[in-house]
């Protein structure tokens, strides 16, 4: 009877996370098609917002707390706005040509394989359906318990792992962020001469007498 | 995972208010008094001129992009700041090497005159 009970359980809680997996995981591959096929570049700029909160709802679902707390942060909030940028920066008019659309398959195509081809190695050949290999045996139940015992947060396994074990793998983000932050500048600066720009102190040095003075002498 | 509930609350009630503003007024507003000119962008009075939308210049890219540089600093103290007494002081001086480098790129932004007013 209780053992019963403990699968009925069993059987709920794993009903609710594929729930989850499919709410959060279906507007993601939709909104993740969306910004391919939207026609104005405004549309296909805000579906990468669907996309970033539902993949947090699946980290959530494997337990990553932090990662889901910072990933719509750090994505939606920067990422996301900088395409935004992007896009104001390009003629929106001119950019809303029907472009054809089967002339990116080839390359998105192969790499789409590649990907494809990768998830049989990661997942297991008995959890996919309709593969040849499937076999009508129910998959093997068992329960990781070192997961049941009270261990560490997500939070403070990151910060024990990531700034001394993983510290030159910890460095490269900061290089490149200088590398994108030195581009953008090089890239972008170059002093106008047009724009009348204010020296505050030759302003403040100014006689304001000598100048009055010059005119009317004039 | 059940600790998580009430963002999920907060899943259904955040569409509801930002949806309900939206909705209600197509259910009270008249179709019939609507003319194009009430529909067009105001511009004090006058003809609109042309298209609202227009293109930015490159040089308000480098706001987005030094945007985007506290925003992993953050990310990357807050880990750093949970378990100061089981990282020693190589980890926490990784931290200071990363925030060295940032800072080489602020220095570099400051000296450019980047984030300049023109």
């Amino acid at each position: 009877m209780l053992e019963q009970e403990d699968a009925f359980k069993f059987h709920f809680r794993e009903g609710r996370r594929t729930m989850i997996l499919s709410v959060s995981s279906s507007p993601a591959l939709v909104s993740g098609l969306m910004v391919v096929r939207a026609k104005n570049p405004v549309h296909s700029i805000s579906f990468p917002i669907p996309v970033f909160r539902d993949t947090a709802g699946l980290f959530l679902l494997l337990g990553l707390d932090f990662s889901a707390m910072i990933f719509p942060v750090v994505h939606i909030g920067v990422i996301a706005v900088s395409f935004l940028f992007v896009v104001m920066m390009f003629n929106i008019q001119i950019a809303e040509i029907h472009e054809e659309v089967l002339r990116y398959l080839p390359v998105s195509g192969i790499i789409g394989l590649i990907l494809w081809w990768e998830m049989f190695f990661i997942l297991d050949n008995e959890t996919i359906p309709l593969l040849p290999t499937h076999r009508k045996t129910t998959p093997l139940r068992y329960t990781v318990h070192a997961g049941k015992v009270r261990s560490w947060t997500n939070l403070e396994t990151l910060g024990n792992l990531l700034y001394t074990y993983y510290s030159d793998c910890f460095l490269v983000p900061s290089l490149i962020l200088l590398v994108a932050m030195i581009g953008a500048i090089v890239l972008t600066m170059h002093r106008t001469t047009k724009a009348k720009r204010q020296d505050v102190f030759r302003r403040n040095a100014l006689d304001s007498r000598r100048t009055i003075m010059r005119r009317t002498t004039e | 995972m059940s600790e998580f509930s009430p963002i999920f609350l907060y899943l259904v009630i955040s569409p509801l208010v930002s949806l309900i503003p939206l909705g209600l007024p197509f259910l009270f507003a008249s179709n019939s008094s609507t003319y194009p000119e009430k529909l067009s962008a105001h511009e004090c009075g006058s003809d609109p001129s042309g298209d609202a939308r227009s293109r930015f210049d490159i040089r308000f890219y480098p706001v987005s992009i030094l945007f985007i540089i506290p925003d992993p600093e953050v990310t990357f103290s807050s880990p750093w700041a949970v378990p100061p007494n089981k990282i020693d002081l190589f980890g926490s001086w990784s931290m200071m090497a990363f925030l060295l480098i940032l800072t080489i790129g602020s220095l570099y932004e400051w000296k450019r005159g980047a984030s300049d007013r023109e």
